[in-house]
């Protein structure tokens, strides 16, 4: 009793001190809730926090929204291109400031003999449901162990605009070099695939390449610039198709253009005659996360048919998710050619990181190519 | 007719001169009214929609709200200690005094990339997280020698004796401080303030290096840019231009109001 | 009294204090890590030169240093002659009250969000942007014109941005000339010509000098520009400097570039030095 009488006057101290507290208190009160509604900031604050290192078609809402609702959890989304820039960036981080990885699956492994990625359960994710020839590539284990899981998958090959260039052409490699086509081509800016496509071109398999086949590798790719208009990233390279800056995407596919197509009925990709250069995303946890548990239910989210559905259209690029039994309209079927994906895997590779040493020299030479 | 030719071509190179630079302006702010799916001709006619779906997208707001939070309390900072350095170099004949202002101004000469990768390095060696903090220490770096500039250049010899008048008069020096230079210099201090807070608010490679998930607008924005080909990048980079520019407009008051006042 | 003094006396301290701490101090970490290997994925505490070695040793590093200098110069060259007519016609043929109006009209697109000004040329000078779309629509030509992407490109950019920087420095500069030395020149006999030649553009030289040297050193080391507008088909050394930083997290490599790039704006500031005021700016 006699504490809280002690209390209350010490609480409100600062009242009796103005002329007029309950105005003063409404006002800041007032401006304190218009800030809020200004700055749209909601006063209840989600329990937990979800930092994930990703591609930039996990940053749409329409993906992340509804794991943030059903958790009562916030995503912080990190972006980037390229596995280099994301050890880059976990390099730059501490143990515990990431949770979930999306990264190209064939590199997983690499990542995963780092240490940075935890043992995942084959029984937690539906597996089954998956297009087999992303479960059985070699890339899914290390040592028995599996690290990520494939989410979604593509090709690279060549996008373009059917009203500007032959579509004929369209179907072989040797489009790099075609005179027809000088200055209007954009390079996706992805070293290690452009440099498989011309590995294919040759004959070679990207599991293959040595180090004696690099000379040749570099002097293609060196010969192919003066057909290079731009070399940039998804949207700089989309933006360049649909401003008529360019009228092809090499190293590109349905990634590049499938988000457009609707829009621009003009656009179309393709894969090689000589052969496709598939990419595959696989996702898994950090091993470093402090929220393990939480992390592996939004990668059993992002498999889920709901998840497949909405990464597979997300914003960023629309490609075909993992998992057959995706929730998609058959209109968004049609776009990712859903039909037809039997024949394109058939003729399709995976497109695989190279040994260190090997992706270093491939590294340099895009380099010398950017700059030649 | 010299004088005729001459105003025809004076007229005509404004004129050419004002389409130049305002092109890209108006492009992007045309297209932020776009009323379709991407910022490219042809223009469908007026529609606020990319206002509102940037206004729904709580990631920019929140981004929006850090922004003003780096540039205002960094801005602050700046100003203190730029003119706390301003007074001491002006009132006291420093042993040190022309290298001490070259040291404060020597950040000028190095790119803000620089400045960024040096800070960069630094936090990675010793281990530090990225942070909005670490965003707002660049920026007061960029912005210390601007600040200390505009406030030095306005010390003349009568604030001297205005300063010692005051003490004369027995004030302390913290009250001579606050009480006598500060007022006087409110103009300084509010154009280097709004200086300081417009090239923050607009800063990006620091933001970009620095900053882990708590970033500023610029940086969000340029996530945009490489997430897909939208008028929502237009209409936020509309709604930054428009900030910086009551910025801008607020610090040409107030030396609008220096200047009839001094001169 | 003395004492009191002294308090005053430390007033200098929090910036020079916070100067050395965040500026000179990540400057000398830079310097020691660009000795620093990288070695399998770990930065290794060596003193090499071998990255110095690598980047003015191998063509494709080091071409990216010479195009950056190209670049700039090109770029300070053509902002100062867009510059210099218009801030003189801003100060000798606007009558003095519209003088303010028009000079801050003319320097308010300065203030465009630093990250969308590129891509707001992108979609002025594309193919189906709307110069192209505007010439053939008059008829002017047939084809459209390719200036997007490349190393005008990128000039154009950075010559859009600078112009306005430059006309205000310079601006400046003319109004403070008094008017009684051109007169003085004129009555001795100078014609217009020789006024400008011999009185305005001397007395000018600091206001064109301080605007230069700004751009040279904002533009030789800003990123966006080259990388939105230039389409990576060369590559200057801030570019080089993010993808060893993005890519490969190679700061040891960073470090050399970036020093580099600081080396050579000192250099040309101690060219321009005696021009220099900074309190102008």
């Amino acid at each position: 009793m006699s504490n809280t009488i002690k209390a209350a006057p010490a609480a409100q101290s600062p009242e009796f001190l103005t002329p007029s507290p309950v105005t003063r208190r409404t006002f800041l009160g007032y401006t304190a809730a218009t800030t809020a509604t200004l700055l749209g900031v909601k006063p209840a604050i989600a329990a937990d926090e979800l930092n994930v290192l990703v591609w930039c078609d996990h940053a749409d809402d329409k993906l992340i929204e509804p794991f943030e609702a059903a958790h009562n959890v916030r995503i912080n989304v990190k972006t980037y291109e390229g596995t280099g820039t994301a050890l880059s960036l976990i390099e730059q981080s501490r143990p515990g400031d990431w949770d979930v990885l999306v990264v190209d699956a064939p590199d997983a492994p690499t990542v995963a003999r780092r240490g940075i990625l935890a043992p995942l359960d084959d029984g937690d994710f539906p597996l089954g449901d998956l297009f087999s020839p992303l479960t059985s590539a070699g890339f899914n284990y290390v040592d028995g162990t599996r690290y990520a899981v494939p989410e979604k998958f593509g090709y690279y090959g060549v996008a373009y605009n059917k009203e500007k260039v032959d579509p004929a052409d369209m179907r072989s490699a040797q489009v790099m070099w075609n005179d027809a086509y000088k200055g209007r081509i954009a390079v996706y800016d992805y070293y290690f695939p452009t440099m498989q496509l011309i590995a294919i071109s040759m004959g070679i398999a990207p599991d293959k390449i040595g180090m004696d086949d690099l000379p040749t590798i570099r002097e293609k790719l060196l010969a192919m610039k003066p057909n290079i208009k731009i070399i940039g990233d998804i949207v700089s390279v989309q933006n360049a198709l649909v401003n008529g800056d360019v009228d092809l995407i090499l190293n590109g596919a349905e990634f590049v253009v499938s988000g457009l197509m609707p829009t621009i009925p003009a656009l179309d990709w393709t894969i090689f005659d000589e052969g496709g250069l598939m990419w595959i995303q696989g996702i898994g946890v950090f091993e470093s996360s402090n929220k393990k548990d939480l992390a592996k239910k939004f990668v059993q989210y992002i498999l889920s048919p709901d998840g497949q559905g909405r990464l597979a259209t997300s914003e960023c690029y629309w490609a075909m998710p993992a998992n057959s039994q995706a929730v998609l309209d058959d209109s968004q079927k049609k776009i990712l050619r859903w039909d037809e994906q039997a024949g394109f895997l058939d003729r399709s590779v995976p497109s695989t990181i190279s040994q260190p040493d090997i992706d270093s020299a491939m590294l340099d030479i895009w380099t010398e190519f950017l700059q030649s | 007719m010299f004088n005729r030719i001459s105003r025809f071509s004076s007229t005509s190179y404004l004129l050419l001169a004002l389409l130049f630079i305002y092109l890209p302006v108006v492009v992007l702010v045309l297209f932020s009214f776009q009323d379709g799916l991407l910022p490219v001709f042809p223009f469908n006619g007026p529609s606020l929609q990319w206002y509102e779906k940037m206004l729904e997208n709580e990631r920019l707001v929140e981004s929006l709200y850090n922004s003003v939070l780096v540039a205002v309390l960094s801005s602050l900072l700046t100003t203190i200690i730029g003119f706390l350095a301003a007074y001491g170099l002006a009132r006291h004949s420093h042993r040190f005094a022309s290298g001490i202002q070259f040291l404060l101004m020597a950040p000028l000469m190095v790119s803000y990339l620089i400045i960024g990768i040096g800070l960069l390095i630094t936090l990675n060696i010793f281990g530090i997280p990225k942070s909005l903090v670490a965003v707002g220490l660049g920026h007061m770096v960029i912005n210390l020698p601007l600040c200390f500039a505009i406030v030095y250049s306005q010390f003349g010899d009568h604030l001297k004796n205005i300063d010692c008048a005051a003490r004369d008069l027995g004030a302390s020096d913290l009250s001579t401080l606050t009480l006598v230079i500060a007022p006087i210099m409110k103009p300084a201090l509010l154009a280097s303030f709004c200086l300081s807070a417009t090239l923050s608010w607009d800063e990006f490679i620091i933001a970009f290096l620095l900053s882990r998930f708590d970033v500023t607008l610029p940086v969000i924005i340029f996530e945009m840019l490489r997430a897909g080909l939208t008028p929502e990048v237009n209409a936020a980079g509309t709604m930054v231009f428009a900030i910086s520019m009551a910025l801008v407009a607020v610090s040409a008051v107030v030396m609008f109001f220096n200047t009839r006042n001094t001169g | 009294m003395s004492a009191k003094r002294d308090w005053t006396r430390w007033a200098v301290h929090p910036a020079v204090g916070f100067t050395l701490v965040f500026f000179f101090l990540p400057l000398m970490i830079m310097v020691t890590v660009s000795f620093w290997q990288r070695i399998y994925g770990k930065l290794e505490a060596t003193w090499s030169i071998a990255n110095y070695a690598k980047f003015f040793g191998a063509d494709y590093l080091r071409d990216s240093l010479l195009n950056s200098l190209e670049v700039t110069l090109i770029t300070t060259f053509l902002s100062v002659l867009l510059a210099y007519p218009l801030a003189w016609i801003l100060a000798y043929r606007v009558p003095p009250k519209w003088q303010k109006v028009l000079l801050i009209l003319a320097v308010l697109p300065f203030w465009t969000a630093y990250v969308v000004r590129s891509y707001s040329w992108l979609l002025v000078i594309s193919e189906n942007g709307i110069i192209n779309a505007t010439l053939m629509a008059i008829g002017i030509i047939q084809e459209p014109l390719e200036l997007a992407y490349g190393r005008s490109a990128t000039i154009l950019g950075f010559v859009h941005f600078f112009t306005m920087l430059l006309t205000l420095t310079i601006y400046a500069n003319l109004v403070q000339i008094k008017p009684s030395y051109q007169k003085a020149a004129s009555d001795l006999g100078a014609n217009r010509f020789q006024v400008f030649f011999h009185v305005t553009l001397p007395l000018s030289i600091p206001g064109v000098a301080v605007g230069a040297f700004i751009t040279f050193v904002i533009a030789i080391g800003d990123f966006i520009t080259p990388q939105i507008l230039g389409g990576s088909t060369e590559v200057l050394v801030p570019q080089a400097i993010m993808l060893q930083v993005s890519r490969a997290a190679n700061f040891p490599m960073a470090a050399v570039m970036s020093l580099t790039l600081t080396v050579v704006v000192v250099i040309v500031y101690l060219m321009v030095q005696k021009h220099l005021k900074m309190d102008r700016i």
